[in-house]
């Protein structure tokens, strides 16, 4: 089964197209990389599979686990299990972590369940302590005030916490020293099973050192143009992107 | 994004929209005259100054017009003679729960008074209408020499203190609704902190509306002597009428050297309250005086909070939350007086228009000639949630001489949608993320609140947004 | 005031115009039953209008020293055009550089020459800021002023300047100008308010200012009146879509000056600046309001006043932001400084804002403050006596402002002028 499939995709932003045809298939328990030129239509890709509203989808599919997704909200999308690390994260002034990571696990409840308030810090905590994130931090209001690597920690420290079965990493290495990056690619390494299809979005072959996927697709204008091993991604940074529009 | 389509925005007001049949022993009736003022002076046996104190206020309403050359015009809305100035079931407090009136009784146990006072407070006055039905104090406070009474037994029994300070940081004539609180007064607490009494925990007044087309007119005098400190609260709620209610109250504080007096208000009138009040405090030497003030109720509300610092390094603050919703005005803001030198004022103002709601800040800062190093700093935030949501700013500072440092700024924003799409990227309703955005915006404040006002106040700035998404 | 404590009478001289003079008859009018303005009115807070002696004024006579006003008239260089009136006449023009396309003339000329043109822009926005009854006294007395129109895509190169000359005591002066940019066009003016002695004086001035679509118009107006003038400056500037206009007021004279500049946003992406920079001592009392009002989605405004008060001076700054329905996407900021130079100096400050859309971009603030004891320290520290040292701050303080402006000449000329002070 495929965690997600995309298939014939076709996106615009205003009048402006910027997905044509683009087909991509990730099966259950696999991590697949995507690379690309800045411009390539890489975090439109992530955009349109989250639901954000600025991108119309002219035609073609989306699904997760079988199921078409494109008619949804972003919420409802995130409910059945599917993530995405910003590569921008948003700073929500006044709200802190802890209670922000509580709503969004809330949000996934029954009607009338409530989160055990216990088992929940517990858990938080652990997880942070993996991400080398300080447990201050639960009282800060998310995002603000963070450094870029603080940004992609509390990122990941949602992903854990929020257990997608669908994750989508929109270069979650940029502003990343190399410290910075295993902790991240630990979280992430962590997450990997039989269970979640994950696709790492990035412009740099040095992420994949420490998440190693088991395929590279190539963008380029937006489509897939060239899709291999994972040795790919070593030519790319060998050769460059030229290479392969050439 | 577009949020024009959403639905209502409701805010909860379920908790006290109630009311219940109650037989009042005193009516003043409807209108307001000469004879009412007797009336109410006859069953509050009032000595012949406090007589004359409310002919001269009601004089001085009668000559002074309806601000309207700067407010708005829904004060015209105002019908005085429809109004009842006094209604009650007589004017002595209880000073046990047992003996209040079961029907009074009822709405504060309904309202949690009793549950709270029981938990965290060091006195509560409760009100209902025009006189306390219950005031008490707890004896380890008591035996402090605090005095916490409601206004009519203060002018009784403590003139000597009563007098000295009455109508002197608001006169009767400051503006059209103080002279008419002047003239029909009752109710409101009298608190006095003798030098040195640090009160542990706060002292709270509940003002209840229960009748209709009434006029509720408490007056409130806090003395905190030098380097005293006392924090209040008051909370007021009314049932939602038909007809429109009218609440004018007046409040003085007085912080004598070193003194610290907090007001906290958290006003959740119902939407056909006119809450039109005057409250200001007078700040001596090295003394501090802080309001903290929320609106979320009312149809109109006026209010500037205000500090004269009177004394050398005396401070002034007011920290102000503001939520207009469907059909409200909440015109609220700060006047910070400074009449000596070092003295220093902050005004933290942030509201949030829903719907056609409207928010408006005036504000006034006064420093005038020959002061020395005076500082203010004043910040004025305004959320706007819909197309049809407005807000104004409107400050006035005058600043005399150099050495002074004086600083204003505003912004207006509205909810930022990426924010928005980020938390309904990890799974909450737009309804959620939209509720989370706007108790973050005015969190810091909020935070400000004593535990148990800053829980309550979240879950009153819970919106709830029913229906359609998208 | 009343009609009756001026020396005015509506005008006899004839025009030679049914429409212009049916205009002056009305305003005559107008004047004669509006209010007076008292402090009492919102839109005179603050002010001392109510000590303000308005009497014993009377029109202009002719220059006597024509010859002196000519000497004097010697502002920016190179020039596109010069014109120099003298008391309310029209005395130079020199307008033979100017490009084809370009319409200069005195207010006479352009009713006789020019008449549909003029009439379809002048007088057509209502002064709202407080001083209607000024408006309609200028409008009554008005006798001669300045037509500037630019044909649509004339770009003028070099500035235009105008000098407004008055000369004799208690003279009362109506300078009135009115200029146009056609749509893509672009314009710089600068016009000098400047008195010959120093004797009382009566100014109203009224200018309008209309920036039609895609038109970029600079409009710098330095005021220079004699010390005892009593001085009212009422400017109203239009914008059309994709227009931009920037404004630039230098105060310097005067005893009370009350100056109104109401900027209307009525196309889509529509941009207005408004500077100023006052320098205030003396018992001098300078009465600004200003209005930067959004009609229209997209567009911009961006206020920036500084005030250097030094001995008694009092300055009065009232600005109200307003966001009208449906103009989404506005971006207005709004700011005032004042500079305290001394313990009786008074600054008032009312920033205002009234937003009746969301997604909207809105900030004001007001700040008033002394010199920063610091940077004088260091200055003196390097050998800088103090006066000079103040001097020197003060000039930064209105190079802030200076900095603002983007059309080269106007701003060279500017930082030229204050460098000399």
């Amino acid at each position: 089964m495929n965690t997600l499939s995309i298939r014939h995709l076709y996106a615009s932003i205003g009048e402006k197209p910027i997905l044509e045809d683009l087909n991509l298939d990730i099966p259950q328990g696999e991590v697949h990389a995507i690379m690309g030129k800045n411009g390539s239509g890489k975090s439109t890709l992530a955009k349109v599979i989250a639901g954000h509203p600025d991108y119309t989808v002219t035609s073609g599919d989306v699904l997760l686990h079988g199921e078409s997704i494109l008619g949804m909200d972003p919420q409802v999308r995130a409910r059945l299990g599917f993530f995405l690390a910003f590569q921008y994260p948003m700073e929500i002034p006044g709200v802190t972590i802890a209670n922000f990571i509580r709503a969004a696990l809330q949000a996934r409840l029954p009607e009338g369940e409530e989160l055990e308030a216990t088992d929940y810090y517990a858990e938080l905590y652990a997880k942070m302590d993996t991400l080398g994130i300080p447990r201050s931090f639960t009282a800060r209001s998310v995002n603000v005030g963070f450094s870029g690597g603080e940004k992609k920690r509390c990122e990941i420290l949602q992903m854990m916490m929020l257990k997608p079965r669908c994750a989508l990493l929109d270069e979650t290495d940029s502003g990343l020293d190399i410290d910075a990056l295993k902790v991240v690619a630990s979280g992430v390494n962590a997450l990997r099973s039989s269970e979640i299809g994950m696709l790492v979005i990035t412009h740099y072959q040095r992420l994949l050192d420490y998440i190693v996927p088991d395929r590279v697709h190539v963008m380029a204008a937006g489509k897939i143009v060239l899709s291999g091993e994972k040795d790919l991604a070593l030519k790319l940074e060998a050769k460059g992107y030229d290479w392969v529009s050439a | 994004m577009n949020f024009e389509k959403k639905s209502e925005i409701n805010i909860d007001r379920s908790l006290g929209d109630f009311s219940y049949d109650v037989d009042y022993t005193f009516d003043a009736g409807v209108g307001l005259s000469e004879s009412t003022i007797d009336y109410i002076c006859d069953v509050k046996n009032d000595p012949d100054w406090v007589r004359s104190f409310r002919k001269e206020g009601y004089r001085k309403f009668l000559e002074k017009p309806m601000p309207t050359h700067w407010a708005t015009k829904d004060l015209e809305n105002i019908v005085f003679e429809n109004i009842r100035y006094y209604l009650s079931q007589g004017s002595i407090p209880k000073r046990t729960w047992e003996e209040v009136p079961e029907d009074v009784k009822k709405t504060f146990e309904r309202l949690g008074i009793p549950e709270q006072e029981r938990k965290y407070l060091a006195g509560v006055e409760a009100q209902f209408d025009s006189e306390a039905a219950y005031s008490n104090i707890k004896a380890a406070v008591g035996k402090q020499g605090v005095i916490f009474v409601g206004s009519a037994e203060g002018l009784r029994e403590h003139p000597e203190i009563f007098r000295k300070w009455f109508g002197k940081v608001i006169p009767s004539g400051d503006n059209k609704f103080s002279a008419l609180n002047s003239a029909v007064f009752s109710g409101g607490s009298f608190i006095y902190v003798p030098p040195g009494v640090k009160v542990a925990h706060p002292l709270q007044a509940y003002f209840r509306i229960n009748a209709q087309n009434f006029g509720q007119f408490e007056r409130t005098l806090i003395i905190a002597d030098e380097g005293a400190e006392v924090v209040y609260m008051e909370g007021c709620t009314a049932p939602k009428f038909e007809t429109a209610t009218l609440h004018s109250a007046v409040v003085e504080l007085v912080a004598l050297k070193g003194a610290k007096i907090q007001y906290i208000t958290v006003q959740n009138w119902s939407s056909n309250v006119f809450n039109l009040v005057t409250k200001r405090g007078v700040a001596y030497e090295d003394a501090q005086i802080k309001w903290i003030d929320c609106n979320i109720g009312s149809r109109l509300t006026m209010k500037y909070p205000g500090v004269v610092m009177k004394g050398r390094r005396a401070r002034g603050e007011v920290v102000s939350i503001a939520l207009a919703g469907e059909g409200q005005h909440q015109d609220t803001g700060a006047k910070m007086i400074h009449a000596a030198d070092e003295t220093s004022s902050n005004i933290i103002s942030k509201s949030i228009s829903l719907g056609s709601g409207r928010a408006t800040y005036r504000g006034m800062v006064h420093v005038p000639k020959h002061l020395k190093k005076c500082k203010n700093n004043t910040e004025c935030d305004a959320l706007l949630i819909n197309t049809q949501s407005r807000t104004d700013t409107y400050p006035a500072i005058t600043v005399r001489g150099q050495g002074h440092s004086v600083q204003h700024e505003a912004s207006v924003s509205q909810i930022n949608e990426e924010q928005i799409f980020y938390m309904q990227q990890r799974g909450l309703s737009e309804a959620a993320a939209m509720s989370l955005a706007v108790n973050g915006f005015v969190n810091d404040l909020v935070e400000q609140f004593p535990m148990e006002y800053s829980i309550e106040l979240k879950r009153l700035i819970d919106l709830e947004m029913e229906g359609s998404v998208g | 005031m009343p009609a009756s404590t001026f020396n005015f009478h509506p005008l006899e001289e004839s025009t030679g115009v049914g429409w212009f003079q049916e205009l002056q008859k009305k305003a005559w009018e107008q004047f004669s039953q509006l209010p007076s303005p008292g402090r009492h009115d919102e839109a005179w807070r603050f002010s001392s209008i109510g000590n303000i002696a308005l009497e014993g004024f009377h029109q202009a006579p002719p220059p006597t020293d024509e010859q002196s006003i000519l000497e004097r008239s010697q502002g920016i260089t190179p020039l596109a055009a010069q014109l120099v009136f003298g008391n309310n006449r029209l005395i130079h023009a020199d307008t033979s550089n100017l490009p084809q396309g370009v319409i200069l003339v005195s207010l006479q000329e352009a009713i006789k020459k020019h008449e549909d043109l003029f009439r379809r822009y002048f007088m057509k926005e209502e002064a709202r800021l407080g001083s209607l009854k000024l408006a309609m006294l200028h409008l009554s007395q008005l006798k001669e002023g300045v037509f500037l129109y630019v044909a649509p895509g004339v770009v003028v190169d070099k500035p235009i300047e105008i000098w407004h000359w008055v000369q004799g005591n208690r003279s009362a002066l109506f300078p009135h100008t009115l200029l146009v940019a056609g749509a893509g066009s672009h314009l710089a003016v600068i016009e000098h308010f400047s008195s010959l002695e120093e004797e009382p004086l009566l100014a109203c001035s009224l200018s309008d200012v209309v920036a039609e679509e895609k038109a970029s118009i600079h409009h710098v107006t330095i005021q220079d009146w004699s010390p005892q003038a009593v001085a009212f400056h009422l400017n109203t500037t239009s914008v059309l879509q994709e227009g931009s206009a920037t404004s630039l007021q230098l105060h310097r004279g005067g005893h009370f000056v009350r100056s109104e500049n109401d900027s209307r946003l009525f196309g889509k992406g529509a941009k207005s600046m408004m500077l100023s920079i006052v320098s205030a001592h003396g018992a001098q009392e300078f009465d600004q309001r200003t209005l930067q009002d959004h009609l229209s989605p997209e567009a911009k405004s961006d206020l920036l006043y500084h005030n250097a008060l030094s001995d008694q001076a009092r300055t009065i700054f009232s600005g109200l932001i307003k966001v009208q329905k449906r103009a989404h996407r506005t971006d207005a900021y709004q700011k005032v400084s004042n500079l305290m130079l001394s313990d009786d100096a008074e600054a008032n400050s009312m920033p205002g804002l009234e937003i009746l859309a969301d997604d909207v971009r809105c900030t004001h603030g007001a700040t008033s403050g002394e010199l920063n004891k610091e940077e004088l320290f260091y200055m003196m520290a390097r050998g800088i006596d103090e006066s000079r040292a103040v001097k020197l701050l003060v000039r930064g303080f209105f190079q802030t402002v200076l900095e603002r402006l983007e059309e080269p000449q106007l701003k060279n000329y500017l930082q030229l002028l204050l460098d000399h002070e």
